[in-house]
């Protein structure tokens, strides 16, 4: 079997000849780019071979140890990168020793995440609550068992009804535990339900995790449920990115192989566990002190994350396989916490809007607004709507795609530290300023910027100033008369503009913004522009009285930006509002108080799921609201700027 | 005519498409009738060529699918004059294609832009629309004996459906020609599933229809 080493990571191992390099840098744990799912259509993926016999590992690494050259490949590498051996390793099988390079960009990155929601008011009222009893010792004349003495005792103090369930673990040392304890012990009883932990004495602390399951980021809160704080927050990416980028690569990446799912479930499975290890270690804790875990995801990762199969979600009809809320024990989905916790996940609405979408939902409660036109959008590689009030609330799914994510962009990437997160072009000399992740100056003052790419909060303020300089026209294509260096054509021909001139990156070339970036920024805008119309339509609503943009990056995003491209229709910037990531905050809610999961079991089945991709004038709207901010629709809060763009 | 006039015309039908002009479309198709010049020249060498200009200007990026949505708009003003006098001619489609989503998938954009580029190219094409079972693309292709079947799916998911499509048709009819496309299709899965031919992507869709278009003038 040949050997394999992966740089700069350093990893290696023997892999099976025929693997491609992709599959291989997997089972080696190295993380790869890979928006497609290795069907060769995204160009992520790219790797440098290193040529040569390398005395340090002991082995000989040729070009010739792979397999030819696809034509796929002269697609996405550029002459040079081929002279350089660059390969894309979802083309490219091992046939021999091999030392691969993976280029920063390739390189799956780590993730900022906005952990900070905005307060918000809640009961604590947890599923899993603590009952501190004292009991009479056994003795001859009263010969009640363990378990009847505990659950009279809760009877008799607490009014818990009498029905009381042990989960069979807790069974097996009650006799040693109380015993030990001298009969005073704390027992704690999920859903005034289930016995689930009875401890020695008065004990308050009781831990509960919530985690939001992104397709990208993993967002974990450690909980205090006796206080209701939150301790510890933490985040990941996703270990399923391996397996494909977006909802779709992930699920035909199920139906492709037999151990897909398997793989895929162990993976975020596997991640979780990490997290909840890391965060109680924070504390100098052991996860085995959780008692309940919340998850909310989208439908997929529902799917894939609870072992359930997949493939039927990711087709029309888009059917679940479940719908309802679950409570599974925690032991069953492998997740190493208290052996009898139990595992929480919100319910479904309909197809592709998923536990999150209730998990917003329950966070920013539009269904108690009792007159005002509220639109929440949820933007991610499927955007949610919701539109409506308490008298009614509708909900679609638009198929955005992941360029606001930073993926299908030529130099997009996620938010992570080097990518540019915002964007301003100065009208007059069309010069660029920017702001990259992880540093306060502004380029031109920030000297050295090392800028790695574009995230999609920079994605979408650079497509907002293009056209408010006039760079680019409102139908989304460049004007090439203008007078600037930075507004050139790329190696391929086509129109771009330079964000970011080669030695102010990291990554040795110029960062553009090209022709072919914007038109998928305009494909993913107006998915989202078309369902929020609809839904009005739907609800005879003429104006939205506010909109509340959440997302993994939502309260990143420049707002007038996101108006002036028009990602929604006209509203009064004063009550548009970022408010970061609402599902995470829903799936902490739940968490905290059963109350929340009522409501969310509710709002799940009264809320109106609209399709609105058959709709039959779907394509003609579609087309409209590709321009900037839409062909014909007006936007009178932003008229100010409007009638400024492109006037020198 | 003089050639000096059938040149101004031909350019006349061709500008109307790049331009998406939907009256000139039609002024000039009048024209050309009036003025007798054979509809076929009129719609292959004007509306056409304009049609192929618009593929141009999509694969360089220019114009993107609200233009081409237009140019359609004006190729179809056009063509709707000109191809009945086509038929009263007596002129006999180029072919015939049995086209449709896979089940499944309710994205449609993409096939509609190759099927309007076959209807400009004569052909009669038997729209099945989206989400189409798979065992109907083989029952229209034996019902209609097209010669070709394109099938079109915008998800990785969908696509996977096509490999039976293909095999169910090959069994039935081995003569039948099979396109497929969408953007998760590369030529590794045409040839994985035994397709003739394939369009690259949805953003190539209007230049591969172009090039099917041509390979099967060949044919």
């Amino acid at each position: 079997m040949p050997t394999v080493i992966f740089q700069p990571s350093g990893r290696r191992g023997l892999v099976d000849e025929g693997t491609n390099l992709l599959d291989a840098a997997r089972q080696l744990g190295v993380d790869i780019e890979s928006v497609c799912g290795g069907v060769k259509v995204c160009g992520k993926c790219k790797i440098k071979i290193e040529t040569g016999f390398f005395e340090k590992f002991g082995i000989d690494s040729r070009l010739s140890n792979l397999s030819a050259f696809l034509p796929d490949e002269t697609d996405y590498l550029n002459e040079e990168e081929i002279a350089d051996n660059y390969r894309l390793s979802c083309c490219a099988e091992v046939l021999g020793d091999l030392l691969v390079f993976v280029p920063e960009e390739s390189r799956g990155a780590k993730q900022v995440v906005l952990e900070t929601g905005k307060e918000r008011v809640f009961n604590l009222n947890p599923a899993v609550r603590k009952y501190y009893i004292e009991m009479q010792a056994a003795t001859l004349e009263d010969h009640r068992s363990d378990a009847e003495r505990i659950k009279d005792a809760l009877n008799a103090k607490y009014g818990l009804p009498r029905e009381l369930n042990f989960d069979y673990p807790i069974l097996r040392d009650l006799p040693t535990i109380v015993r030990e304890a001298h009969w005073k012990v704390t027992v704690t009883v999920w859903n005034r339900q289930e016995i689930i932990l009875v401890e020695p004495g008065l004990v308050q602390r009781s831990l509960g995790l919530a985690v939001d399951v992104g397709t990208t980021t993993v967002a974990a809160y450690l909980c205090d449920l006796h206080t209701g704080q939150v301790l510890v927050v933490d985040s990941m990416m996703n270990p399923q990115v391996r397996y494909g980028e977006d909802v779709l690569s992930r699920i035909t990446y199920a139906m492709m192989n037999d151990d897909g799912l398997e793989k895929m479930h162990a993976a975020i499975i596997d991640g979780i566990n990490t997290l909840a290890r890391r965060m109680t270690e924070k504390l100098d804790l052991t996860p085995e002190l959780i008692l309940e875990v919340t998850l909310v995801f989208n439908t997929v990762m529902q799917h894939i994350a609870l072992g359930i199969e997949p493939s039927h979600i990711g087709r029309s009809p888009f059917t679940a396989g479940t719908k309802e809320a679950q409570n599974i024990k925690a032991r069953d989905l492998g997740i190493k916490v208290w052996k009898a916790a139990n595992v929480h996940t919100l319910p479904v609405e309909a197809g592709f809007v998923g536990p999150d979408n209730v998990g917003v939902l329950i966070a920013e409660e539009p269904y108690k607004e009792p007159e005002k036109m509220r639109m929440v959008i949820d933007i991610g590689t499927n955007g949610e709507i919701d539109i409506g009030n308490a008298k009614r609330l509708l909900c679609t799914s638009c198929a955005t795609g992941p360029a606001l994510e930073g993926a299908q962009i030529k130099f997009g990437m996620r938010a992570a530290p080097g990518a540019i997160e915002k964007v301003r072009v100065d009208p007059e000399t069309l010069e660029a300023s920017y702001k990259i992740i992880g540093r306060d100056e502004w380029y031109p003052e920030l000297k050295k910027a090392d800028v790695k790419g574009i995230c999609g909060s920079g994605i979408i303020d650079v497509v907002a100033e293009l056209f408010k300089s006039g760079i680019i026209q409102k139908s989304g294509r460049f004007n090439m008369k203008l007078d600037s260096p930075r507004v050139r054509k790329g190696e391929d021909g086509r129109p771009e503009y330079v964000l970011a001139w080669a030695d102010e990156t990291s990554i040795g070339k110029d960062i553009a913004f090209t022709q072919g970036d914007v038109r998928a920024v305009q494909l993913a805008k107006s998915a989202l522009y078309v369902g929020s119309r609809y839904l009005m339509e739907k609800l005879g609503a003429q104006n939205l009285d506010s909109v509340t943009l959440a997302g993994a990056f939502g309260s990143y995003i420049d707002k007038e930006s996101a108006m002036l491209i028009g990602m929604f229709p006209d509203c009064d910037l004063d009550n548009v509002l970022a408010v970061g990531n609402a599902a995470g905050d829903g799936d902490k809610l739940a968490l905290l108080d059963v109350g929340k999961r009522e409501e969310a079991a509710r709002i799940a089945r009264e809320v109106e799921f609209v399709e609105t991709a058959i709709e039959p004038d779907f394509q003609e709207r579609f087309a409209a609201a590709m321009a900037f901010p839409h062909s014909t629709d007006k936007f009178p809060h932003i008229e100010h700027i409007l009638a400024k763009v492109g006037k020198k | 005519m003089t050639p000096e006039r059938e040149q101004e015309l031909l350019k006349k039908l061709a500008d109307s498409v790049v331009n998406y002009d939907e009256d000139m479309a039609r002024e000039g198709a009048h024209e050309a009738i009036d003025e007798g010049l054979s509809p076929r020249k009129a719609i292959f060498d004007g509306l056409v060529v304009g049609m192929q200009e618009c593929g141009r200007l999509y694969e360089i990026q220019e114009y993107f699918v609200p233009e081409l949505l237009m140019c359609a708009d004006a190729m179809y003003a056009g063509l709707d004059l000109l191809r009945p006098l086509l038929k009263a001619q007596g002129e006999k489609p180029r072919g015939q294609v049995v086209m449709g989503v896979v089940q499944g998938d309710v994205h449609d954009i993409g096939k509609n832009i190759v099927k309007m580029m076959f209807d400009a190219a004569g052909f009669t094409v038997h729209d099945l629309g989206r989400d189409v079972p798979l065992d109907q693309f083989v029952e229209e292709q034996l019902r209609t004996d097209s010669d070709i079947v394109a099938l079109s799916a915008m998800m990785t998911t969908t696509m996977l459906g096509m490999r039976n499509i293909i095999k169910m048709i090959r069994e039935r009819n081995p003569k039948a020609k099979i396109m497929i496309g969408g953007a998760p299709v590369s030529e590794q899965v045409a040839t994985m599933f035994g397709a003739d031919g394939y369009a690259k992507d949805a953003t190539n869709a209007l230049k591969d229809a172009i090039a099917m278009i041509s390979s099967l003038k060949d044919m």
